[in-house]
């Protein structure tokens, strides 16, 4: 039977034509719910995290001693166990973690670690070490490649931001659409353009898919701002304000599996405390937040938020208070689906290489779980390979 | 004037062999709107007519001498420029010192100056997120535009040293006894051989080499009791390296002559239009004339790759290229469309002046057509049409454009002539349908429709190539 809303969206579909093809105007008509799709948020700490004052290993009398003004003092650390704890800042976090609804991996990085942000980024990303790799396709993406199409010709991924889509979201078939908020996406009835659906490879055939899937993407989300106008009002930073939109969007059965969004300004060389403990802040905030208003809409299943950092920093501080680029650090992943605790071994901080971190676990582990246990999206064309997967969702992978 | 290539040995076909009019490459529409849509912002009617008439040479001359505009000519044009600078900077906002730069864009006598600064301030991308200055932004803005055809090294140097790119990569913080290798990085990987030309090591040297750079109030100075006089090892060669003579070991390196040639033929050649040999001669011949910029533009804009037809609308073209473009092929001078409101635009589409993602600057290219950024460039031609660009609103006389060019307005030749304009092509097959249903059933255009196929042409998939 169609709801109301059904008819609605249909509706306005089917009233593109003819812009939007029959095909796509059909598969609106016969689009199912997708409501038990699992989600993947990924959350991009852009400028390389500094780990070691995310998750302090308060317990270590080299963390002091690497960090004579950066450390924090252990007394005000947020105790996870009696050997790390995270920054005093993360106060939402620390409860999320008590409440069995966060997951930490240590010392998560890759071999001969490159830091530079753009390469080590586009390692991250596209979970290639070849440089001629590096633009082409993406993890994500290219998992998308590999799994069922998204409903009525949607993007498979959304990125919610001002920035352009990352490499990660980019594949071959798969589209990764971009919006910074609902009222960018709305067109101006006058100049909705003849859009065609085209496979050939040209510039123009590009252009002419990436100009339905605009018209398209552009329709779905009117709806979806009509369907929830009711939210509640989120913690006042841009980070929040982009889970704010990705929540309206889930919750209005968007439709794309994977959403996107970045945090910047991590790259902190220079007097880096208040800007990083402002990050951490914003961050912690921003994902208890985000979870609470699945909660509230009954779809924290389906949602499982995953951070990365392109690096983490150098273990000691620079004579500037800041901290120079690092290797390994560790990473977050948040929902009521995951295995909560802490997930791996604390940095060694007796056996730095070069001065920093190791790392213990790789990061294609960390991608492999998540792609094979929780969106159950075929691994091995993603990364290149199989990896052995963390154990992060526990009975729920079953 | 263009000099002839030396001679090479004639069975070593010269990849960038220069352009004359021939059979399958006749200097037409196509190929005059090709030449000002790559190499400044589209032009107006007359301007493609003149060049129609006067030959390719003399175009690109013009264009490459900056006096290819004849129409929407400002008087005093630089008097004007620096007082909208002033005020930009001298009052924090940064939406006017963007103003500022698109004013230029759309009435600066010399367009192919000001995409040369566009190009350079994507390859030395500073972003007022961190510097937070605005007359250092500003002057940083002038230096590219200053440089943007000087030999590379006069840029690299005037850019390096300027307090804007000093802050921006943290020079201050780099001392001799806590060295701070974000200037050293970048220097080499993003503005001059690249990544997978130097070492970890070679950073670290490099910073080294650095220490001491920072700036006072009237800008550059060298701190000698924060240098580090030591020996330094940088790409092989050791010395008791300073930083200006790291700068020179970078631009004697074969990889930024190679890097160089790279990011010209990213601006002015299409996708897949410029092959090995193209980026291998241009190399090679940056080598022979001290990276001469201004040579190579020449050299490339006076060729016959760059006119053959492979490369002919073979570029996303970017969004101060679409906007500006749009607005200089329609006339829109008298009013002026608001500078801050098409600054606003060209950001909604994904470029943000002054504030670039990252120390990348913009992906470019395909990267430009995400959702938000179509769906801006969509409504934008709405908007320019309508006339809501401008304050107070007027809409566009585009009637009025097709009656001086046709001598009627007659609706197949007024939608060719719109199509002539705008896209440099026949109307496109893919947007017959929705030009008839604006057309209806009459024989003329009217003010309105003819409004409304302006609107749908530039909206249209062909709009974002160029």
């Amino acid at each position: 039977m169609l709801t109301r809303r059904d008819f609605v969206k249909q509706a306005t579909l089917i009233s593109l034509a003819p812009t939007v093809p029959t095909f796509l105007a059909q598969t609106a008509r016969g689009a199912s719910p997708s409501k038990d799709d699992r989600i993947l948020v990924v959350l991009q700490l852009d400028g390389g995290n500094d780990g070691l004052n995310t998750v302090i290993p308060y317990a270590d009398a080299n963390y002091a001693r690497l960090r004579p003004k950066l450390a924090v003092e252990k007394k005000r650390v947020r105790r996870l166990d009696d050997a790390m704890g995270l920054n005093p800042v993360m106060r939402d976090a620390a409860d999320l973690f008590q409440a069995g609804r966060l997951a930490i991996v240590q010392g998560v990085g890759y071999p001969n670690p490159n830091k530079s942000h753009d390469v080590s980024k586009s390692i991250w990303e596209t979970a290639r070490f070849d440089p001629t790799e590096h633009t082409s396709y993406g993890w994500i993406g290219r998992a998308l490649d590999n799994g069922p199409a998204p409903k009525a010709g949607g993007p498979g991924s959304v990125l919610v931001g001002t920035e352009s889509v990352p490499v990660a979201l980019r594949g071959r078939k798969s589209v990764a659409a971009a919006l910074a908020n609902l009222d960018d996406m709305v067109l101006a009835n006058s100049s909705k353009p003849a859009a065609l659906a085209t496979t050939d490879d040209s510039l123009l055939g590009f252009v002419q898919r990436s100009t339905l899937d605009a018209v398209v993407t552009a329709d779905r989300l009117q709806q979806a701002a009509k369907s929830r106008p009711d939210a509640s009002a989120p913690p006042y930073n841009e980070l929040a304000r982009r889970l704010t939109l990705i929540a309206r969007l889930i919750e209005s059965d968007f439709g794309a599996r994977v959403y996107y969004a970045v945090q910047t300004g991590y790259d902190t060389h220079v007097y880096q405390r208040d800007t990083h403990e402002r990050l951490l802040r914003e961050l912690s905030e921003a994902l208890r937040f985000f979870l609470d208003e699945l909660k509230r809409s009954k779809l924290d299943d389906r949602v499982v938020v995953m951070t990365f950092s392109e690096f983490g920093r150098r273990a000691d501080e620079n004579a500037s208070e800041g901290t120079d680029h690092g290797a390994a650090a560790p990473l977050f992943l948040a929902g009521t689906k995951v295995k909560a605790g802490l997930h791996g071994t604390p940095p060694d901080l007796t056996k730095l290489h070069g001065g920093d971190v190791s790392s213990t676990i790789d990061f294609r582990q960390v991608y492999q779980a998540v792609l094979q246990n929780w969106l159950r999206l075929p691994a091995p064309p993603a990364l290149g390979g199989r990896f052995p997967p963390l154990d992060l969702f526990g009975l729920a992978d079953a | 004037m263009f000099s002839a290539p030396a001679a090479k040995p004639n069975h070593v076909p010269d990849p960038w062999v220069a352009y004359a009019s021939g059979i399958g490459v006749p200097w037409d529409l196509a190929r005059v709107v090709h030449l000002h849509r790559r190499a400044g912002f589209a032009a107006t009617w007359t301007e493609i007519q003149r060049d129609l008439r006067d030959g390719p040479e003399a175009s690109v001359t013009r264009v490459l001498q900056g006096k290819s505009r004849i129409d929407g000519n400002v008087k005093d044009f630089e008097t004007v420029s620096a007082a909208l600078a002033d005020s930009a900077a001298s009052t924090a906002a940064p939406d006017r010192l963007k103003a500022w730069w698109v004013f230029r864009m759309l009435f600066s006598p010399d367009p192919l100056g000001e995409r040369l600064t566009l190009l350079w301030h994507n390859h030395f991308a500073t972003s007022n997120l961190k510097v937070n200055d605005l007359s250092a932004m500003r002057r940083q803005n002038e230096i590219l535009r200053q440089y943007a055809r000087a030999p590379f090294g006069e840029l690299l140097r005037h850019v390096i040293k300027d307090p804007a790119m000093l802050d921006w990569l943290d020079a201050p913080a780099n001392r001799k006894e806590h060295p701070n290798e974000n200037l050293a990085r970048e220097s080499m990987e993003l503005f001059t051989i690249g990544v997978g030309n130097f070492s970890e090591t070679d950073v670290k040297e490099a910073a080294r080499a650095l220490t001491g750079w920072s700036f006072k109030p009237d800008g550059f100075h060298e701190f000698l009791q924060y240098h580090d006089g030591g020996e330094k090892s940088i790409l092989g060669r050791k010395g008791r390296w300073r930083g200006d003579e790291f700068v020179s070991m970078l631009l004697e390196q074969p990889a930024t002559s190679v890097r160089l040639a790279k990011r010209l033929c990213e601006m002015f050649m299409g996708e897949q239009a410029a092959t090995p040999e193209h980026l291998q001669d241009l190399a090679k011949g940056l080598r022979e004339h001290q990276l001469d910029v201004g040579w190579a533009v020449e050299r490339i804009l006076r060729s016959r790759a760059f006119f053959a037809d492979s490369n002919l609308r073979s570029q996303i073209v970017a969004p101060p290229e679409f906007a500006i473009g749009a607005t200089r092929a329609l006339e829109q001078f008298e009013p002026p469309p608001s500078t801050l409101l098409l600054a606003e635009w060209i950001a909604r589409m994904g470029q943000d002046l002054f504030y670039p993602p990252n120390v990348f600057g913009w992906p470019g290219g395909r990267n430009w057509l995400n959702s938000r950024a179509l769906v801006a460039r969509i409504n934008f031609a709405a908007a320019l049409v309508g006339g809501t660009v401008r304050y107070p609103a007027a809409p566009a006389n585009v009637l009025e454009l097709v009656e001086r060019a046709v001598g009627g307005a007659e609706a197949g030749p007024g939608i060719r002539f719109l199509s002539h304009l705008l896209l440099g092509i026949e109307p496109p097959n893919s947007s017959q349908k929705a030009l008839q249903s604006a057309v209806g059933t009459a024989s003329a255009l009217t003010a309105g429709s003819a409004r409304q196929v302006a609107i749908i042409l530039l909206s249209s998939p062909q709009a974002q190539i160029g």
